[in-house]
């Protein structure tokens, strides 16, 4: 079994059931909290569809960065994972591109990275659409007045 | 990797780059105001968002300078408003972008991965567990059953190789499951060890400063009693010249001899009602007592059993006899050297020396302010300790440098300070001396103080009279014993260990109102009616001299040459309990929760009553790794889980147990 998820993996929701377990189990240890609860209420979380789950997702994973750091350098790929989810892509490379400095043979980390790439690149261009299209509208707009203005 | 390399030229290079589409510049204005928006928006999270800002135009860059290499591997299921946008306008998502923000401090001190299993492995084997775990345990069951059920049916088909197949690699994937499971565990006990070290040192922390505060305590506790020493003083001294007052009106010239003779039969008179008054003294300093136990020192419950309070290099010679009134109250300690010492428990300090006895000191007892102290030269000394000069803040020693020594012992130890002269100069009540031969046990309560002598009698004295009330022979009431039932039982009987071990005759006494209990040499334990005189009791048992003995209201435990410890209980006279030690047990005390003995080992031997355990305190365990070998603990007193122990050589030691 491979120890870190695939990207796969984050996509693909729990029942509320099944995270109410986790919710449950994670406010049951209260303050003294483990880190193991901790993680799997916040993979549940990184896991769901709503994006405040995976907002707090997210959190938790940063605090167990934190406060466990012999549990940093997985974090890091969760965390990638977990931003890259939420469309932080920024934030997602930073924190996989960091693993995979450290570990340039992970496999999971490289697959993030190009999906990353690939996301960016699709929004970049979307954006690049929405901004050339304001640009040429203006163009048109002012042309049409200059124009206007020539009559 | 070239991809990250472009990324950091381009993060270097800011939104100023010259071969984008846009103008740099309107890219640059649009960066100034779209960062000063998402400041007012969340003031302290700007920061973050510059970076997130850099990054995101970064990615905006490179969109456009690689605008053939998009590929599409997620058909988007949501509308996606950029990451741009989202983080510099929406304040929930900045808001929990700076929560989980992370410093780039924190992402440089990575350490190197040593755990056994991810925690994403470990979600996987315990999420199961979680959700269904019932249904699981079921299904494995019943699959085993299965496989028995199946097996047979068509054994030699593929299907059913593939099938085993299949079941085997489930089978693993199990075992792995459970593995990582129980690393899960193992790692979850080593967290726990970890908060229970950090507990740990917090624990310490405030032990230390209830220690500070104890100490606080006790110094404004005898300033309380100080001043009110002084009020008490100053009353009288108001209330006489009151008197005086009213009565010197009336009086003429003439009267002034008769007065002077009246004055002076008064004087006598109080000087005659002086013995009395002076042997009731325990009534007066009782009462600073109650105001100095205003605050009851708590701070020996949290140390661990075992924990050396302190340590006192208390005389030069044996030790022969100890007592303490309260943990960290007084203690009294007397040696060989003749010689006997009060000491304040809480800051390790001598307060003085008691001169008097001509031998040395063999049985003592303090309560309240109270002390009696036996000695070898047969008489019996009663002092008021609440009349001692001392100042526990050591001023008077020329030590100023205590404030910031919360215990105070270190100090007191190294350079032991003489005590003051003349400091117990007002201490001696008076002297008790009918016995005839040396003393070797005392008690006393209320008012009733029995002491045994190796003159074979036990006396019993009345402190508010203080004369003796009557005297117990014990050779006769053991004679009487042996005729009267003619059993045996009650009779002397010479025990078949050497009386060579300077046994003493009487090894120990304990009284309760009327009632008397004796530890003697031939190992009987006589319980005495001080109304009728006589022995109601022996309990037989031991077959060495007793050396120690203590009763409360249930039991009586008594320790012996022969090594061993007795409990019995005193209704029905027999045995409760018993254990015994390697060598003989000198001295035994107990509390609530422990005995605790000396015998013959450089370790006090404490049985713990609650847990039936039997353990070793003192300094045996701790200086033995460091080769050195304490001398033996003769000694040793306990109250309320505070432990003192005197030792051969003079040293002793105060422990938590």
């Amino acid at each position: 079994m491979a120890a870190l998820p695939h990207a796969v993996d984050a996509e693909t929701p729990l029942k509320p059931s099944e995270l109410k377990v986790l919710r449950d189990q994670y406010e049951k240890e209260g303050e003294m909290v483990g880190v193991q609860t901790k993680f799997n209420y916040a993979w549940g979380l990184v896991k769901s569809n709503s994006r405040n789950d995976q907002q707090l997702g997210v959190q938790l994973l940063s605090e167990i960065f934190r406060l466990s750091p012999e549990r940093r350098r997985e974090c890091l790929y969760y965390l990638a994972l977990g931003n890259y989810k939420l469309g932080n892509f920024g934030e997602a490379r930073r924190y996989n591109d960091l693993l995979l400095e450290k570990e340039p043979a992970n496999l999971q980390a490289a697959d993030l990275r190009r999906l990353i790439d690939d996301k960016v690149a699709t929004e970049g261009l979307k954006g690049v659409a929405i901004i050339s299209g304001v640009a040429i509208a203006a163009g048109v707009i002012g042309g049409i007045l200059f124009r206007g203005k020539r009559r | 990797m070239d991809d990250s390399d472009l990324h950091n030229a381009f993060h270097d290079e800011g939104p100023g780059g010259e071969d984008t589409i846009l103008s740099p510049r309107g890219i640059e204005a649009f960066t100034r105001k779209v960062t000063t928006t998402a400041s007012h928006l969340a003031g302290h999270a700007s920061n973050p968002n510059d970076n997130h800002y850099r990054n995101a135009m970064t990615q905006v860059h490179k969109s456009m300078r690689r605008p053939g290499m998009q590929r599409s591997m997620f058909s988007m299921a949501k509308t996606t408003p950029t990451d741009l946008v989202r983080s510099k306008f929406s304040t929930s998502e900045i808001q929990s972008r700076a929560l989980s923000y992370l410093s780039d401090d924190m992402l440089k001190n990575i350490p190197e991965d040593d755990n056994s299993y991810s925690l994403f492995q470990g979600f996987s084997a315990s999420f199961p567990e979680l959700t269904d775990e019932g249904k699981k345990h079921r299904r494995r069951v019943s699959r085993g059953r299965k496989m028995l059920e199946e097996s047979p049916s068509a054994p030699e088909s593929p299907q059913h190789l593939h099938k085993l197949k299949k079941e085997r690699s489930s089978l693993m994937h199990e075992l792995e499951m459970l593995g990582i499971r129980k690393n899960m565990a193992s790692s979850e006990i080593r967290e726990i060890d970890n908060k229970i070290a950090n507990l740990g040192g917090m624990r310490r922390i405030i032990l230390e400063r209830l220690a500070g505060l104890e100490q606080e305590e006790a110094l404004l506790e005898h300033d309380i009693v100080d001043m009110e020493g002084r009020i008490d003083d100053a009353q009288v001294l108001v209330d006489e010249a009151e008197s005086i007052a009213a009565a010197t009106p009336i009086r003429t010239d003439e009267d002034d001899l008769v007065t002077d003779q009246d004055a002076h039969e008064f004087m006598s008179q109080s000087v005659y009602e002086q013995l009395p008054s002076a042997s009731s003294t325990p009534s007066k300093p009782r009462r600073h007592k109650t105001v100095r136990r205003k605050s009851m020192p708590i701070l020996h419950e949290h140390f661990d059993p075992g924990f050396n309070i302190r340590e006192i290099k208390a005389h030069q010679d044996n030790i022969t006899a100890m007592d303490f009134d309260v943990p960290f109250g007084t203690m009294i300690t007397s040696a060989m050297d003749d010689t006997v010492k009060v000491w304040d428990l809480n800051a390790g300090r001598c307060i003085g020396m008691l001169e008097g006895h001509t031998a040395s000191v063999r049985a003592l007892q303090v309560e309240d302010n109270l002390l009696v102290t036996g000695s070898m030269d047969a008489t019996i000394r009663l002092w008021d300790l609440s009349k001692a000069h001392y100042d526990p803040q050591g001023s008077q020693f020329g030590r100023e440098d205590e404030e910031d020594d919360g215990m105070a012992f270190e100090n007191a130890d190294d350079q032991p300070v003489d005590p003051p002269e003349g400091s117990m100069d007002e201490c001696p009540l008076f002297t008790l001396e009918s016995h005839v031969d040396e003393i070797t046990a005392l008690h006393f309560r209320g008012d009733v103080l029995v002491s045994g002598s190796a003159d074979k009698t036990l006396r019993h004295w009345d402190l508010q009279k203080g004369r003796c009330v009557q005297t117990l022979d014990v050779m006769w009431a053991a004679a009487q014993a042996s005729v009267s039932l003619d059993t045996g039982e009650g009779s002397w009987r010479q025990t078949n260990r050497p009386a060579s071990r300077s046994a003493d005759f009487i090894g120990s006494v304990q009284v309760f109102e009327s009632a008397l209990a004796c530890g003697t040499a031939d190992g009987m334990v006589r319980l005495w009616d001080l109304r009728s005189g006589q022995v109601h009791r022996s309990l037989v048992g031991h077959t060495g001299p007793v050396t120690c003995l203590q009763f409360d209201d249930a039991h009586l435990v008594t320790g012996s040459l022969d090594r061993s410890i007795r409990i019995w209980d005193l209704r029905t006279g027999s045995i409760f309990d018993a254990y015994a030690y390697d060598n003989p047990v000198t001295s035994m005390s107990f509390d609530s929760r422990r005995i605790v003995s000396a015998a013959g080992e450089d370790v006090v031997k404490v049985y713990d009553k609650m847990e039936s355990r039997q353990w070793d305190c003192g300094a045996g365990i701790t200086e033995a790794e460091e080769n050195r070998t304490p001398a033996i603990v003769d000694h040793v007193r306990v109250k309320e889980g505070y432990l003192v122990e005197g030792r051969q050589d003079g040293i002793v030691g105060v422990w938590a147990c």
